[in-house]
């Protein structure tokens, strides 16, 4: 264990990349560290030929990843949409680690990221001292990228401000990023690419322009397809968090967590998962993540001020913060899905009377 | 065995790859006589398949004739191997024959289950029968449409899965692109076919035989003698078409004559007749859950189109996308040729990635989501309808034979006396006469599936609620909208069930529905109510007008208290109408808060209308919240006087309130801080149209003399108009009333109060029987009794 408080993929599952890289016979395309079908094992995970255990980095669709990896073996750059909490920029690093071995060459999409980030900056004492040089060029991580042959990562594309964006195009569709204070221009290797992230509820914000939108290949990341598959990921992810966090309560039960995911993905699918009720959605995204939150913030409730097992209550109190977002839609949409479904259903009796007192 | 001269072609139903090998085969064998797996019932009917006015897809109706909804389909589209065989032997003036066994025979042996009318589910019993084309003991899939086992299903998806492809199309796409010498591949799939048989026949005994496998064995019994016989007439090259997994069972030299006639013999046998009725592709798409349902006859179709063209794996790939783009471009989304290219080159290196020789259905749809549509799901189901189901609509000719719906409408107008007539002829049905009421049903039904035979016109005066006034006019046109009609179902009855549920499918909105469950209603189809229901309940979740939800609710109630629905169906509506109260109480504070006066007078009467729909339930569970909801009305703040008012009468009326609060309530509301708008609507509100309730009840005449009578006078003055507005809306006779009881110190009419004392127990007893000759009881005096 390092004393660092979060690893690079590629740092963190080295092991996992390297016994990939050795038992991977596909042919792969240039600067590729695995091949596409390597890369496919090492996001979801699996058995090598040797018994060395992959573990899952993306527990969903594996035809989604499938369709992600063949953008990137296209020279088309890839963008991944979703909800925020659904694995965007998780599926992103590691996609950069398992082909490039290098996940770090990232630019923080923010409605500050100015173009220089996206292209390159000058050091400016030596600008000033030298002029115009090789030397006095700061390349931005696109710029290492390009010339190193690997992919480089944007976060939340649709952040940055419209004009800024459009300096992806030339380098997307000409693979080239001139220099014209030097008269030069750095062009990409075989290799390069990029992935881009973007949240849905941002659409419109800066929507992308339609000359850049053509040059991504689009793969929406949805919430969970099953309740197990979220469960499952919900207790993954809140047993790493519990140790981190140091939580003395106890490790919650599962039909508690099961109960959660249930009635959040009830209320984002707006229809119970019998089929037979639907529901208003509030407007919040109730994601995966956020049922993370509440289980943690749960547990240290329990913890702190009960008895150190996670009950209804100490749930209830989370959770109506969850899912009320806006203090007057929301609401009703909450004490709609109170009294229609939680009310009747057996054994959330306890959820119903904690939820009605919190009002 | 010297060279047979049988030839068996196992096919793919539906499969374009197999139509397209038969074909190139038929050409190969040139043969003398066509058996294809089909109803002799309806050999007849096969010279219409060269009529040029027939045109794909259309489906085979076969059915009972003294009862239609006992029916089976057999649809065919283009590219159907059933379809280019028949094709093929018509266009050489072959001898072309069903071989399968009689439906006459089939319906009798099965004659409950495969009934498709008079049971809620009746629209999956119909497509269901499609399967009777579809690879596989057709009578398996209505009976047990949990299939016994995923082999016999489609042995072909079976194998097809089994070497890693997800399409047995595409497997057999494969199949055929690679081996040129079509005769040889169906040898081939006749040595499958039977290992596969071999295997089936080894599964333990899990489940019990299906029920239909006797009627499988019949039917292969009957390929066999219909083989036999055409040996036995001498011809020299026979082809029989036949789904691949019967294939091997076909070969009269395997199996003993002799059993094969006993099997035949002595099996009941039901009167047929056949029609042929247009089809849709999206009804071929329909049954996807069924298995042998097809989900993409439009990309079989395209794939049928470039085999015809000759048109290489990577050229077919091309050509859909490139109509994929002009489908979104003709919808406004932006597809350019780039777009095409990229997709194209994302759907090739994704068959790559899955080890795939070229693209199939499945990669080129990921590449179009993730290329045009940036991963919007949206018009991917615009493609699903548009290019991959397709809208594409079969013809039938005018002169082919009468459909079955067409049958029972012409007996329907018969057996009530009803002739189709060419002039105006006005109508007056006295709904408590049964042949009347029959009539209106069939007009009701009849408009439900626009055929708009009669036209309901508008009553006046006469009471309404048993008589209707109808103008026919009967019009040739109708006669095909029957025909089109006829893709609904069997008879008027089902018709109109099947397509007012699919109409509820695609209405977004509670006007709508609550609209056609009136219509439901009105047309007597107690089986349309439970679909409508359920969408009405679904709508009802997604409403975010409380005033719609509000109007939902009296018609809702009404069924459930006095309805037609069947007792299965009572507990849904309650269960809807429960919902639909609850959503009521929780939505209507917000939705009654800043109205102005029209939206409040309309608010009023919706108030009223669930007030009477919650008072028709007399149900505590919804009564309760409905009055703690009334009184969250009373006292919320900045709310108009005239519902104000309602929610303070309605809860006296209830009990809720004493008289006490009620005039405490009176008194603040008129107090002169508020506007005397507000003030006036208010005592509206608790008054409307309520005169002769005033006049009768105690404790209401109380609370307003007592009110009055302690107003001081610089209060009463301004009030006084106020007062007066009101009591301008009651009737003359009422006002009279009233002023007479004020008159009288308050004291209501004598005659008004009966009491025991007075009672006239002889007097009673005469008027007794003519009461209960009215009410249509029988009363009797408890004396006599």
């Amino acid at each position: 264990m390092t004393d660092i408080l979060r690893e690079h993929a590629e740092q963190q599952f080295a092991a996992e990349l390297h016994e990939l890289a050795k038992s991977d016979t596909h042919s792969r395309p240039p600067r590729w560290q695995l091949s596409p079908w390597a890369t496919a094992t090492y996001l979801l995970g699996g058995r090598l030929e040797n018994g060395f255990e992959v573990s899952p980095k993306y527990i969903g669709n594996r035809r989604l990843i499938e369709i992600a990896i063949a953008t990137l073996a296209t020279d088309r750059a890839l963008l991944l949409i979703g909800v925020p909490g659904t694995a965007k920029s998780w599926v992103s690093e590691h996609l950069a680690a398992a082909i490039s071995g290098d996940s770090t060459l990232i630019v923080q999409g923010t409605a500050g990221t100015s173009e220089e980030a996206i292209r390159y900056g000058w050091n400016y004492a030596r600008l000033l001292a030298e002029g115009p040089s090789e030397a006095a060029l700061v390349p931005g991580p696109v710029m290492n990228a390009m010339r190193q042959g690997q992919i480089a990562r944007v976060e939340e594309l649709t952040r940055i401000p419209s004009d800024v964006q459009d300096a992806l195009i030339t380098i997307l569709s000409e693979k080239s990023l001139p220099v014209p204070e030097l008269n030069s221009e750095v062009q990409a290797l075989k290799g390069f690419n990029v992935i881009a992230t973007a949240n849905n509820r941002d659409k419109g914000v800066n929507e992308l322009s339609s000359a850049l939108k053509r040059r991504f290949n689009t793969v929406v990341l949805p919430t969970p397809e099953t309740v197990d598959e979220e469960v499952e990921i919900v207790q993954r992810r809140v047993a790493s968090l519990g140790r981190a966090l140091e939580l003395p309560a106890e490790a919650p039960a599962i039909e508690e967590i099961r109960r959660l995911v249930i009635l959040f993905r009830e209320l984002r699918a707006g229809v119970t998962t019998d089929g037979k009720t639907k529901l208003k959605s509030p407007s919040g995204t109730l994601s995966t993540a956020e049922a993370i939150s509440v289980i943690t913030h749960g547990l240290s409730l329990a913890a702190h001020f009960g008895d150190g097992r996670l009950r209804a209550s100490d749930l209830a109190a989370g959770l109506v913060g969850a899912v009320i977002k806006d203090p007057v839609q929301d609401r009703l949409v909450w004490q709609e899905y109170l009294e229609t479904v939680v009310k009747e259903r057996n054994g959330w009796k306890d959820l119903y009377r904690a939820s009605k007192d919190l009002g | 065995m010297p060279a047979s001269p049988l030839t068996i072609f196992g096919i793919r139903h539906h499969g374009p790859g197999s139509a397209r090998s038969l074909c190139r085969a038929l050409e190969a064998l040139q043969p003398d006589i066509l058996l294809v797996e089909g109803p002799p019932d309806a050999d007849d009917l096969l010279p219409w398949v060269a009529h040029a006015d027939l045109q794909p897809p259309v489906a085979l109706l076969v059915y009972a004739a003294e009862n239609p909804r006992q029916a089976v389909y057999y649809p065919f589209a283009v590219f159907s191997p059933e379809w280019q065989a028949i094709q093929y032997g018509l266009r050489r003036s072959l001898p072309v024959r069903f071989m399968d066994l009689p439906q006459g025979y089939q319906l009798s042996v099965s004659s409950e289950p495969v009934s498709v009318g008079g049971k809620p589910e009746s629209e999956d019993q119909v497509s269901g029968k499609q399967e009777a084309n579809g690879s596989l003991p057709p009578s398996l899939a209505p009976l047990s449409p949990d299939p016994l086992s995923p082999i016999s299903l489609d042995p072909l998806r079976w194998i097809a899965e089994t070497t890693g492809y997800s399409d047995p199309e595409r497997f057999w796409e494969h199949l055929v692109e690679q081996r040129r010498q079509d005769r040889d591949l169906f040898a081939a799939i006749l040595e499958l076919m039977e290992a596969l048989r071999q295997e089936v026949e080894q599964l333990p005994e899990a489940s019990p035989p299906p029920a239909g496998e006797d009627i499988e064995a019949c039917r292969e019994a009957h390929m066999r003698q219909a083989i036999r016989a055409a040996q036995g007439e001498g011809f020299q090259r026979i082809a029989a078409v036949c789904g691949a997994w019967h294939a091997p069972a076909l070969r009269p030299d395997h199996f003993p004559a002799k059993a094969d006639a006993g099997r035949l013999k002595n099996l009941p046998r039901v009167k047929t007749a056949a029609a042929w009725v247009p089809w849709s592709y999206g009804r071929l798409a329909w049954e996807s859950g069924y298995g042998a349902g097809l989900e993409s006859p439009g990309w079989y179709d395209a794939l049928w189109q470039a085999g015809e063209n000759n048109l290489s794996p990577t050229e077919v790939t091309i050509r859909w996308m490139a109509q994929v783009a002009h489908l979104l471009r003709g919808e406004d989304l932006s597809a350019s040729s780039a777009h095409v290219i990229e997709a194209v080159r994302l759907a090739e290196s994704l068959a790559a990635l899955r080890n795939r020789p070229l693209p199939g259905l499945p990669e080129l749809n990921e590449a179009t989501r993730a290329v045009f549509c940036f991963g919007d799901d949206l018009p991917l189901r615009l493609i699903r309808e548009k290019l991959i189901v397709s809208e594409r609509l079969g013809h039938v000719p005018a002169e082919a034979p009468m459909t079955p719906l067409h049958a029972d409408l012409a007996a329907q107008q018969k057996r009530l006396r009803l002739p189709a007539e060419a002039s105006f002829r006005d109508l007056d049905l006295d709904l408590r006469n049964p042949t009347d009421l029959g009539r209106s049903y069939l007009l009701h039904r009849l408009d439900i599936l626009h055929i708009p035979w009669g036209q309901m016109q508008r009553l006046s005066g006469k009471s309404g609620t048993f008589h209707e006034l109808w103008r026919l006019q009967w019009q040739p046109e109708l006669a095909v909208r029957a025909v089109e009609a006829s893709l609904w179902g069997n008879t008027v009855a089902e018709a109109a069930a099947a397509f007012i549920r699919h109409t509820a499918e695609q209405a977004e909105d509670l006007p709508a529905l609550t609209g056609l469950v009136g219509g439901a209603l009105l047309a007597d189809l107690p089986d349309a109510v439970g679909a409508l229901l359920a969408r009405l309940d679904t709508a009802a979740a997604l409403a975010s007008d409380t005033g719609q939800l509000m109007d939902a609710l009296p018609p809702l109630a009404e069924v459930l208290r006095y309805g037609n629905v069947r007792q299965t169906d009572t507990e849904m509506v309650a269960g809807v109408v429960g919902g639909l109260i609850a959503r009521i109480c929780v939505g209507l504070p917000a939705a009654c808060a800043s109205l102005n006066n029209d939206a409040a007078a309309e608010m009023f009467t919706r108030l009223m209308a669930v007030q009477r729909a919650v008072g028709l339930l007399q149900d505590p569970a919804h009564q309760q919240p409905w009055q703690a909801t009334l009184a969250t009305l009373a006292d919320q703040a900045g709310l108009h006087g005239l519902l104000a008012g309602r929610a303070c009468a309605l809860l006296l009326e209830g009990h809720r309130f004493t008289a006490e609060e009620v005039s405490r309530r009176l008194g603040l509301a008129l107090s002169t801080a508020n506007e005397p708008a507000h003030a006036a609507a208010w005592v509206e509100g608790l008054l409307k149209g309520s005169g002769a309730l005033l006049v009768h009840d105690d404790t209401l005449w109380q609370i307003i003399a007592d009110w009055v009578a302690a107003l001081p006078e610089e209060t009463f003055t301004p009030l006084l108009p106020l007062l007066r507005r009101t009591f301008s809306t009651f009737t003359p006779p009422e006002r009279r009333a009233l002023g007479e009881r004020a008159r009288h110190g308050g004291q209501a009419p004598a005659a008004h109060r009966p009491s025991a004392a007075d009672f006239d127990e002889g007097q009673a007893e005469a008027v007794l029987a003519v009461v209960g000759r009215l009410l249509g009881i029988q009363l009797t005096s408890e004396k006599t009794a």
